[in-house]
């Protein structure tokens, strides 16, 4: 039987988890406008990360010795869930949490793990993920960064594009080639690059809304200790896909535009027309399923599976949901130019493409379902 | 799954690979296979099944293209049996009634009955009551669906009603086509998956051009989302708080339905559309569930106001705790 058809494992009661997040969100970030609150884990605010981290919000699945709280994967489920439906400026530190953190307590050194993981859990210490470059963006294994072995640990020279938070962000995990002599897959290992070593330079991209998220990343003669190196020399590739269902079926994949959908309810008011009835019970139909998907690939998750058909489903019919929503918005509704709904709806037509490209394009992870069926 | 609904899930598989076609035959050995009282709690001498134990059937039955009203006779006596109403014999379920109940009669008519001129009786509810009318004191007009299942038009003048108190017999239909759906679109992938793997064109299997697996993968992200809102929905009505989820699943069922049909019947080309290959039997259903108990419109609209009534602000907090209390009563 399909996961999705399964039962869910129970959980304890999250009613007072739920009220903690909300209680922060209300009290940090009072008068968030809609179009901040929108695809807010692109929005990054340290100051909200620290008073995050100093609620336990953060890595708070990590042991406690290394700054985290202990607690069930779908507890901090349901704190990801509730952060991002109140359109919470998490951006600064998603990364750590959701990626960088996971990452070095599987693969990092106890070095490692003491040194980042209590700063990164207070909201402190952002991280991001170079992986991208600009003949390696789909396709991952065309990666052209190098890494050389010298006598005191690794030079490293090459660069990296799309760099999300690079330019907040003190710590890169970057995927780069150790073996000169390697091709596609094999010969890729994971350093840990601090983002104030001489020889790196960030270079902003800023995206068509005028935003800067995106950046370049220049590395030139780029001189890292030996304990750069993350799990071990060559297995890069193995634990870069590791990683893709954690970041596949998260609730950021069908809560980026539920700010849209909150003004649009605003906007209808208790009795609204027909056809505009007709669009909010469209699109809670699609967002309650998917919120079911998401939380059924959690749990797997959580049971140690990596159920990573089943994420990529989640992510491409979030992302179809996601790109949907405005667009059917702006065919139905004369918004008032400058008003609230306005805005959001602005924000979302523009940044919606993007959706279905970070993370696995929408042709890619469709290539991963076949497989999953069989077909390829 | 629970051992006993891997026992009933087989008793139904072993059954829908038996049926010989004869309408009376097949219903006497749904009953003496049990399934019919599947919904009727074992107080009441039912089998006290859950409707995760009726998904399992459902499901089974709307891939296996069963040409019976079987969900139809076990949300019959079940509505019939918590109303306190004759239970006995083949019941149907009317989705809407259009008439009037006066002095203890009903006349008025009810079209679409499943099955309606071979039942005994079907319930349909009038004035906020569930009625149980005999099928004898109608007049029968036959009438199919486009899969050629019996939609009967059933015309009564003051016929003599047994009542009860109404439950959500048209929400509670629309669950039994969810569950249908989700059995029939899955049966449609799966048909279609190894019709593109065994089918060479050009040269090359059709499942290896990429056009072909994106339409297919498409598809199976529509059946999976299927099965998770049908699952909610099955929860939520054991739990007596299923208007929301039966809207959500309905409208997520019917929106599938487009997409997989669609790609269905294009990567089988034209084999796909004739009467000796069976893909039809699946889409014939399909595209006529679609429009049973509740087009996309009506339970968008339904819901929709639902949601617009209670306010933005408190369509989240909502949300969330219908799963939440789930969590607790599973607890």
């Amino acid at each position: 039987m399909s996961i999705f058809a399964s039962p869910l494992p129970v959980l304890p009661d999250v009613g007072a988890l739920r009220g903690k997040v909300r209680d922060l969100v209300a009290e940090q970030c009072p008068d968030n406008p809609a179009a901040r609150r929108a695809n807010c884990w692109a929005v990054g605010d340290a100051a909200f990360s620290r008073a995050a981290g100093a609620a336990g919000l953060i890595g708070m699945i990590w042991p406690t010795r290394y700054g985290g709280q202990g607690r069930a994967p779908l507890e901090r489920y349901v704190v990801l869930e509730e952060l991002l439906a109140a359109g919470a400026p998490v951006g600064a530190h998603w990364i750590a949490d959701r990626q960088t953190g996971p990452l070095l307590l599987r693969h990092g050194s106890e070095e490692q793990k003491l040194r980042l993981l209590p700063a990164m859990a207070r909201g402190e210490l952002f991280a991001c993920i170079g992986m991208s470059e600009p003949g390696a963006g789909s396709d991952l294994a065309s990666v052209r960064t190098r890494a050389a072995r010298t006598a005191d640990g690794w030079r490293l020279n090459g660069q990296k594009l799309w760099t999300s938070g690079a330019h907040r962000a003190q710590v890169m995990i970057a995927l780069v080639r150790t073996d000169p002599e390697s091709s596609r897959n094999a010969g890729l290992s994971q350093l840990l690059v601090t983002m104030d070593t001489p020889g790196i330079t960030v270079r902003p991209v800023i995206d068509l809304t005028g935003t800067h998220d995106f950046n370049e990343v220049f590395f030139d003669d780029v001189l890292l200790p030996h304990d750069a190196l993350i799990g071990a020399e060559g297995d890069g590739w193995k634990q870069v896909t590791a990683e893709l269902s954690l970041e596949r079926s998260g609730p950021e994949r069908y809560l980026s535009s539920f700010a849209l959908l909150i003004e649009v309810l605003r906007w209808a008011g208790a009795t609204p027309e027909p056809a505009v009835a007709a669009l909010i019970g469209r699109a809670v139909a699609d967002l309650a399923t998917l919120r079911r998907m998401s939380w059924a690939v959690a749990a797997k998750l959580a049971g140690g599976e990596d159920p990573a058909l089943e994420a990529a489903m989640v992510k491409d019919l979030g992302n179809s949901f996601e790109q949907a929503l405005p667009p059917a918005v702006q065919a139905l509704i004369a918004v008032d130019a400058g008003g609230e709904l306005a805005r959001v709806l602005g924000h979302l037509l523009m940044v919606s493409p993007s959706f279905s490209l970070r993370g696995g394009t929408r042709e890619i992870l469709r290539g991963i379902i076949a497989r999953g069926l069989g077909l390829r | 799954m629970s051992e006993m609904r891997a026992m009933v899930a087989e008793t139904a598989a072993r059954l829908f690979g038996a049926l010989g076609g004869d309408f009376a035959a097949d219903m006497a050995a749904v009953e003496a296979a049990g399934l019919g009282d599947l919904l009727v709690s074992a107080d009441a001498g039912g089998f006290g099944g859950d409707w995760g134990d009726a998904a399992a059937v459902l499901r089974l039955a709307g891939a296996a293209a069963v040409a019976l009203p079987i969900g139809e006779l076990m949300l019959a006596r079940r509505l019939a049996c918590d109303a306190g109403i004759d239970t006995r014999g083949l019941l149907t379920i009317a989705a809407v009634a259009e008439g009037v109940l006066a002095d203890g009669g009903f006349s008025g008519a009810l079209r679409d009955v499943p099955w309606g001129g071979d039942c005994v009786a079907v319930l349909a509810v009038v004035d906020g009551r569930l009625l149980r009318l005999a099928v004898s004191d109608a007049v029968v007009t036959r009438g199919a669906n486009m899969a050629g299942e019996p939609r009967d038009a059933l015309v009564f003048d003051g016929a003599a009603v047994a009542a009860g108190a109404a439950p959500a017999l048209f929400e509670f239909g629309a669950l039994l086509r969810v569950l249908q759906v989700a059995g029939a679109l899955e049966a449609a992938l799966k048909l279609s998956v190894d019709y593109v793997n065994g089918r060479e064109q050009f040269g090359r299997k059709l499942a290896a051009f990429q056009a072909v697996q994106q339409l297919l993968s498409q598809f199976a992200v529509e059946v999976a989302a299927v099965e998770a809102a049908a699952a909610v929905a099955c929860e939520a009505a054991d739990a007596g708080d299923a208007g929301f989820a039966i809207a959500v699943a309905k409208i997520r069922a019917n929106l599938a339905i487009g997409v997989g049909t669609a790609a269905a019947h294009q990567v089988h080309g034209a084999i796909g559309f004739t009467q000796e290959y069976g893909l039809h039997l699946l889409t014939r259903r399909l595209w006529s569930w679609r429009g049973e108990f509740g087009h996309d419109a009506f339970w968008s609209v339904r819901l929709g106001n639902a949601v617009a009534a209670a306010g933005g602000d408190a369509f989240w907090p909502q949300l969330v705790a219908r799963s939440d209390a789930h969590n607790r009563r599973m607890a």
